[in-house]
């Protein structure tokens, strides 16, 4: 029999590719490639402990991973405190669950979560211009791959893009928004699986943005954008619950029974 | 197009079941063309037919008396006739036109689900969907197979039609309603299906069109079946010519003929097979099993270069692939497509991963069978195990629903 070429690491690889453009934008304007090792380092460290001691291949997904979080944790943390948020974000965000693949939340987000909320008097990055619109050929290449869900990346375009025409959204978060949209929102494993419910998942992390800008005094974008991303990949079983109701009752309605 | 006899042919069991059976022949019997070589076991009217005229070769069973095989040589002077059936009381009668089917070999051609298999002998479908579209890789065009049988294929359907108080679903392929037949039928349902596989698929089709139940089965056939058992109410014989596609990597050219079920893939694919090792497939190279026959539904035959066997793998490397849980599955689009966005496909194949019943229930379990999803293993590549895992939990359904 032949075989594909679907499996885990070619999705992780692809994933890979879609954020090269950020990537390569992000070091070129001056990106901490510091944080970046350090962030590989502990996250390898705690692959291997966990494929020796529980059989768990390593993933290239940690490449991922360090990269969203080496471009959106706080700064200045020094080596210890980031160490620590790492730890905490990918051993209990992804690895005790069973690797990538069978996270519920992205151990990026719960790694950032995790330091903003431990460390508030640290300073979020900001991102310029170039690096932030480094996201639309990133989630462009994710779409035509097919290893971004379209679905969360078009609600959320609808609902932050009217936000924007109508001034709700001014530019800094827009960009940060942007950015958290495609590192951390617009994940395959982790966002909402059934189209309706991808659609409503990035319409909420909009709307979400919108509501920490409006509400949210004293808050960095990157920080409003991160903690809404926590919450929109918090509510993705719930959308998709709800959107596997209305598909099986609007089968039964059409067929008489499941 | 030229029909090829092969010089041994097999009687078979229909795939997925595995069947105990009477023989009715002995080694060194004559059989002709349609006749009956084994009767099954709890249900003595289902006849399985020999595709050739010839000598019965031998007869292997499995423990239990299931059925292996059973092996015909060819006659070699010429064809001596096939065993003719007397259809004047099934023209009429529903009950007499399924004995005609369960007699003259047409019932181990229909498979129903859930499940899989071969019906039961009273068993009365909630929808029959005859499948005239194959977008298997490779497949032969049914259009061409059923050209100039059009006639045929409205008896076979009208004939089907008694069969079911529900619907006679017509699949068709994009601009072949030339097809449909022309006398007024009033459960029958055409389809037009898309070109992509998987929306040829049966189990796809089930799917999206009458869902299968354990109390509402579904049988499904094939439309150039259907046109033979249209042609067998006719003239009294069953027809066993089919149309089959030889293709696959592992071949110097591909080719088209007509030849019987359970003919010898060996035969039929001496002259063309590239030097070298090869795998011979019945079925498509997404769902084809090694055997050395071509099965009793199959209109395919893939031949694939044979695989080098690899350098073994780092003890590491190896260990890792072989943990008790293997790789998850990552929805992407590609994994949707795989099952023609028909149902939510990440939702699914997790579901059938976990080993979750209810959820795959709800989502149409009970619809599809191993080759409807096999392209969602190959999409997965080496680790698709979408058709082992949706086996499992389709026997433990029907292990439950049994009790």
């Amino acid at each position: 029999m032949t075989k594909g070429l679907w499996t885990r690491e070619t999705v992780a690889l692809l994933l890979l590719a879609a954020h090269g453009p950020l990537a390569l934008m992000w070091v070129w304007y001056g990106g901490a490639l510091s944080r970046l090792v350090l962030a590989l380092v502990v996250i390898g460290g705690w692959q291997l402990v966990f494929m020796l001691a529980r059989a768990q291949a390593p993933s290239l997904a940690a490449l991922v991973t360090a990269l969203a979080i080496a471009m959106l944790a706080p700064q200045d943390l020094g080596v210890l405190r980031l160490s620590l948020g790492i730890t905490f974000g990918v051993v209990m965000g992804e690895l005790v669950f069973g690797g990538w693949g069978r996270n519920v939340v992205h151990p990026a987000t719960v790694t950032l979560a995790f330091l903003g909320f431990g460390f508030p008097a640290f300073a979020w990055p900001g991102f310029d211009a170039p690096v932030g619109w480094a996201a639309i050929p990133a989630a462009l290449i994710g779409c035509v791959t097919g290893v971004m869900p379209v679905g969360v990346i078009g609600g959320a375009l609808v609902v932050g893009g009217g936000a924007a025409l109508t001034g709700a959204l001014p530019e800094p978060v827009l960009l940060a928004g942007g950015v958290v949209l495609v590192l951390l929102v617009a994940d395959p494993v982790t966002s909402a699986a059934t189209t309706p419910a991808r659609w409503v998942n990035g319409g909420l992390y909009a709307a979400l943005l919108v509501l920490f800008h409006s509400g949210w005094d004293g808050a960095a974008p990157v920080q409003m954008a991160v903690a809404a991303a926590l919450l929109a990949s918090l509510a993705a079983p719930l959308l998709d619950e709800a959107a596997l109701a209305l598909w099986v009752a609007r089968r039964r309605r059409r067929h008489g029974q499941s | 197009m030229e029909f090829v006899t092969t010089e041994e042919a097999a009687v078979q069991a229909p795939e997925g079941s595995a069947l105990p059976i009477t023989p009715l022949v002995a080694p060194g019997d004559r059989v002709l063309r349609g006749q009956a070589v084994a009767s099954l076991r709890h249900a003595p009217g289902i006849s399985l037919v020999s595709p050739i005229t010839g000598t019965a070769a031998h007869v292997r069973l499995h423990p239990g008396r299931k059925l292996s095989e059973i092996v015909i040589y060819r006659e070699q002077d010429g064809d001596a006739g096939a065993v003719r059936h007397d259809t004047a009381a099934a023209a009429d009668d529903a009950t007499d036109l399924r004995r005609l089917m369960q007699a003259s070999g047409v019932w181990p051609l229909l498979r129903r689900r859930p499940f899989g298999g071969m019906p039961a002998a009273e068993e009365v479908p909630a929808a029959i969907v005859v499948m005239a579209t194959d977008t298997r890789p490779g497949a032969p065009d049914p259009r061409r197979a059923l050209a100039g049988r059009e006639e045929d294929l409205g008896r076979g359907l009208a004939a089907l039609g008694r069969l079911t108080d529900g619907p006679v679903v017509l699949c068709l392929p994009e601009g072949a309603e030339e097809l449909l037949p022309t006398g007024v039928m009033p459960r029958l349902r055409p389809v037009i299906r898309g070109a992509l596989h998987p929306q040829g698929a049966s189990g796809i089709c089930i799917h999206q069109l009458c869902p299968a139940a354990p109390e509402a089965p579904v049988w499904d056939m094939h439309a150039e079946d259907a046109a033979a058992l249209g042609a067998l109410l006719k003239k009294g014989v069953l027809e066993m010519s089919r149309l089959v596609r030889i293709g696959g990597a592992g071949l110097r050219e591909g080719r088209s003929l007509r030849t019987h079920p359970g003919a010898d893939l060996r035969q039929l694919t001496r002259r063309i097979v590239a030097p070298g090792g090869h795998v011979l497939l019945s079925g498509s190279p997404l769902d084809g099993r090694r055997v050395s026959w071509l099965g009793p539904r199959d209109r395919q035959i893939t031949v694939l270069p044979e695989v080098p066997r690899r350098p073994p793998a780092h003890w590491l490397a190896d260990a890792l692939g072989h943990a008790p849980r293997g790789t998850p599955v990552i929805p992407t689009a590609a994994l949707t497509q795989a099952f023609g966005a028909a149902l939510p496909a990440a939702v699914f194949v997790r579901a059938l991963g976990a080993g979750d019943e209810e959820t795959a229930l709800r989502l149409g379990l009970l619809s599809l069978l191993e080759e409807d999803v096999a392209l969602a293993d190959y999409v997965l590549g080496e680790g698709g195990q979408v058709m082992a895992q949706l086996r499992r939990i389709l026997d433990r359904v029907q292990r439950e629903t049994a009790a």
